[in-house]
């Protein structure tokens, strides 16, 4: 009786599935290349230069920052026998609070921060903060534009041990990167957004912008996180000036693909490969996981203001909130780990640099807007994920990422596809966690890109 | 293809009616818990005392001194977006005020005597200290006291029902009984001990509120409550069924395979299931889960990292205002989400919602009140299957208009096989206790009166 059930589901998936892929995809929406995010007022005074700027932990902000870790209200004892699996343990949490108000050297870390050149622009109302690193090179080596765009709750922070490798110059290529790290908006040094609205796909047009301002009428680009989604729409809306797309969280949320899916539970093999089986299946185990990990998206895709409140004004809290996911989005298991195995990956410099960007900025707030502004009916309502583009991509997926999407899929909305990486290891934060596997991917990505641009030129003659 | 269409619903209704009897003809018994099940420090097990010492609630300097502080040092909010009320949350525009309220006007002394206007209690049970208020009523002879429990639930506290107490504890004309009243901090909450120990849900609850009324001389009596303490209510009328009297609840619910099958089956006819000027608190169905989804990411994220978030609300004082307060505006009228007030004062006064925050903030609760929401969604306790059994116990459901769920009559006797009856209020929120102290007070006592003369009815055959 099941077993016939079971067939009759399947026959219809199978047939609605067809269906679907008859289906025309949604049409592109449309684009304006001037929405005005900032205030009424704000609109005359705009001007498109671009000014140096320079990151400034200021001696106020570090004083009040040290009273309010070391006044910080009693926390509650973790529940025994327990390590991260209800959340960040409070027991663990007063190492970093103590590190972070006694020994962080916030004049060193500054200075780092700005070993690299920061700038800021008038993008559409905001002011875009960005980091652009110009490589040295003979005049014999091509410079070509690359946009690297972070996440939540990451920053350009994620860049910083990556950028030395993707600048470099090497025998074994005629091209180097220039790369133009942004902080989203609403994040880090960029002003957020004055009125609704601002999603993923707005801030695609942002950045497209920000690439002309600086003279990339074409461009490679770069995300993982909402990085990668923000890509995906500038893959999306402007096919003749994305020459190639790589990413390290590649995600399709189509009827399509999530059918299929289903339908793959039953017996896996027909949907991926199975070296890479055990990253989507067994399918309740992985939904299961994504339920106790999502809870962070469900309240700020709703009530984003109503949470900021404490984290903007609670530095402790803002600790555990965003450390957090540096534990268990690097490996799952990290859940059960003591400390959250969070030092097993990262410095505790690395992560408190990351948390100063947020709270130096006091941003924690305009940075969770992204999640109302993007998961709701109207960027839903788009269908982006069904619309393809043929700009030609390249993914690398990491052992311990959140999703997994098979090659099938990904083909879906990227015919172009040249290449998916897989990796035996890292996790979420990739170009964090592991710069120089990450950086000679995208290196090899950016080759293919030209390589398969060379081509098609000569097809097109 | 018509006839074919009618064949299949009709077969698909008379099934789902066969699967739906079948529990009522093959009762099993619910699960037995441990009555001795220990949650405090395995070092006090066998020497703590039964002894019920009194208790007096205290705001002390330094707690008063610590909160201002924090209230008036509170870090530089962000704007909220142009145009919006509470819909992405808290509007930080009505921090201020009520931040500037809390800090120089609430009046610390006054509200104290307030909160011990009630003799109240700790006594331990099973490891936890257990914070009671207990209001024996003066009556005549003739009038009957009779015990009722009154629990509260998240985020609200013992204060919800400092309005409806005096109410319920003086002679009603027409009634021969009046009440005493037994009002405990729910474990974790406000005065009363936490657990040291993961497994404390909603049942394991109802095990230490029973043992708290045997250990105040009461083998038998009545219960009521809301939120969490209409869970914990409907699980001691299910585990206790010769030792509940009778349960007045204002947040009743069932959740089976059945009821959920019989709230799908209802949106294709739902004249079967509701009465037609009650269906829109139920249908349509996608406009119910929107709402679910709209409302419930707090829920999401207290079930899985309640200790993460606990983090930054145990160190804001306006970070939990914040915090609460959105579901006071909201849960009492979901329209209050279009108000830049959010509604707050409609039905409470300032000093009713400061008395509550107090309640979490002075016993730094909030973290722990938290985690009843993961203990509740733990494999071990979804497995206990509690809420499947149905109960014989007599049952009155009180439904407010504005309250979070709402289910018929022939829905809930699927659970509760005696529910006397409901009152469909016009009027009210969730908090009904609270917001309609008289509405809710004349429900209770007309409730168990019908309790009272069906036992009398039982006793008579």
């Amino acid at each position: 009786m099941g077993r016939l059930i079971l067939a009759v589901l399947v026959a219809l998936a199978s047939v609605l599935i067809y269906f679907l892929y008859l289906r025309s995809p949604p049409p592109l929406p449309e684009i304006d290349l001037e929405e005005w995010w900032g205030t009424e007022l704000s609109k005359s005074k705009q001007d498109d230069s671009i000014k140096p700027f320079k990151v400034d932990f200021n001696e106020v902000m570090i004083k009040d920052l040290k009273d309010r870790l070391r006044d910080r209200h009693p926390l509650a004892p973790p529940l025994k026998g327990v390590a991260f699996e209800y959340g960040f343990n409070s027991k663990q949490l007063e190492g970093w609070l103590k590190y972070w108000a006694e020994e962080y050297s916030f004049k060193e870390r500054e200075n780092f921060f700005n070993n690299y050149p920061h700038f800021k622009t008038d993008i559409q109302g905001l002011s875009i903060h960005f980091i652009r690193v110009t490589p040295e090179v003979p005049p014999s080596v091509e410079v070509i534009p690359l946009l690297l765009l972070h996440g939540w709750p990451g920053s350009v922070r994620e860049f910083y041990e990556a950028i030395p490798y993707l600048t470099s110059a090497s025998r074994d290529r005629d091209f180097a990167l220039e790369l133009i790290i942004p902080s989203l908006p609403g994040y880090g040094f960029s002003s957020g957004a004055k009125r609704p609205g601002l999603g993923a796909d707005k801030m695609a047009v942002v950045f497209r912008n920000l690439m002309h301002r600086l003279g990339f009428k074409k461009y490679y680009i770069q995300g993982g996180d909402w990085g990668a989604l923000i890509t995906s729409c500038m893959a999306t809306f402007f096919p003749d000036e994305v020459l190639g797309y790589h990413s390290n969280m590649p995600f399709i949320m189509s009827p399509k693909v999530t059918l299929i899916s289903l339908i793959g539970a039953l017996y896996p093999p027909l949907v991926v490969g199975s070296n890479v089986q055990d990253r989507m299946y067994p399918m309740l185990e992985k939904y299961a996981n994504l339920m106790e990990e999502t809870g962070y998206m469900h309240i700020q895709s709703t009530k984003p203001d109503t949470i900021g409140v404490a984290l903007s004004d609670s530095p402790t809290g803002l600790a555990a909130y965003i450390l957090e996911k540096f534990s268990t989005w690097t490996q799952i298991s990290n859940r059960k780990a003591p400390d959250g195995a969070l030092t097993k990956q990262f410095s505790r410099d690395q992560l408190l640099d990351n948390l100063m960007v947020y709270w130096s900025s006091n941003s924690i707030t305009t940075s969770m807007r992204l999640y109302a502004e993007t998961f709701n009916k109207r960027y839903l309502g788009l269908g982006l994920e069904e619309i393809p583009t043929n700009v030609p991509a390249w993914f690398i997926q990491a052992k311990n990422e959140l999703t997994y999407t098979p090659i099938w899929a990904l083909k879906t909305k990227y015919p172009n596809l040249i290449n998916e990486t897989i990796l035996d290891d890292g996790g979420h934060f990739l170009a964090f966690q592991l710069p120089e596997i990450f950086s000679n991917d995208v290196i090899k990505a950016i080759q293919s890109f030209r390589a398969w641009h060379k081509n098609n030129k000569k097809t097109e003659l | 293809m018509g006839k074919l269409l009618v064949l299949t619903v009709l077969i698909t209704i008379i099934g789902i009616a066969t699967w739906c009897a079948l529990p009522m003809l093959l009762p099993e018994s619910p699960p037995q818990l441990d009555a001795n099940e220990w949650w405090g420090p395995m070092d006090t097990k066998g020497k703590v005392d039964a002894s019920i010492k009194p208790f007096q609630v205290k705001f002390t300097e330094e707690i008063i001194k610590d909160l201002k502080n924090r209230l008036q040092n509170k870090r530089q909010l962000v704007p909220p977006l142009e145009g919006i009320g509470f819909e992405y949350g808290f509007n930080s525009k009505e921090i201020e005020p009520w931040a500037k309220y809390w800090s120089e006007e609430y009046k610390f002394g006054d509200r104290e005597k307030f909160f011990n206007k009630f003799p109240q209690y700790k006594t331990n049970i099973q490891g936890l200290n257990i914070h009671f208020i207990r209001v024996k009523p003066q009556v005549q002879p003739g009038v009957t006291v009779v015990p009722l429990l009154l629990m509260h639930g998240w985020p609200g506290s013992v204060r919800e029902f400092y309005e409806a107490i005096p109410l319920l504890t003086k002679p009603v004309s027409g009634y021969d009984f009046a009440f005493e009243v037994i009002v405990p901090s729910l474990p974790g909450y406000g005065f009363s001990d936490a657990t040291v120990r993961p497994g404390l849900g909603s049942a394991q609850i109802g095990v230490i509120f029973k043992n708290l009324m045997n250990r105040l001389g009461h083998k038998k009596f009545y219960i009521q409550g809301g939120d969490w303490g209409a869970i914990i209510a409907s699980q001691m009328a299910t585990m206790f069924q010769n030792d509940i009297l009778g349960m007045h609840s204002n947040m009743l619910i069932v959740q089976t395979g059945c009821s959920t099958l019989k709230t799908i089956a209802g949106a294709f006819f739902p004249s079967l299931i509701v009465e037609s000027h009650l269906a829109d608190r139920m249908y349509p169905l996608w406009k119910y889960f929107s709402y679910l989804m709209e409302e419930f990411g707090y829920m999401h994220l207290q079930a899985t990292k309640p200790d993460t978030v606990g983090v930054a609300l145990s160190d804001s004082p306006t970070g939990l205002l914040s915090y609460i307060l959105e579901k006071f505006s909201t849960w009492t009228r979901f329209e209050h989400r279009t108000l830049v007030n959010g509604g707050l004062t409609f039905r409470f006064s300032k000093d009713q919602l400061i008395d509550n925050l107090m309640v979490y903030w002075a016993s730094n609760s909030i973290t722990t009140s938290m985690r009843l929401y993961a203990e509740n969604m733990s494999n071990k306790n979804r497995a206990l299957g509690i809420d499947k059994f149905s109960t014989s116990v007599p049952t009155w459901a009180l439904q407010a208009k504005n309250e979070l769920f709402y289910q018929p009559p022939n829905i809930l006797r699927h659970k509760y096989s005696n529910l006397l009856g409901v009152t469909v209020l016009d009027d009210g929120g969730h908090f009904i206790a609270f917001e309609m102290p008289k509405v809710f007070a004349d429900d209770v006592f007309k409730a168990v009166k019908l309790f009272r003369d069906f036992h009398k009815t039982k006793t008579e055959l």
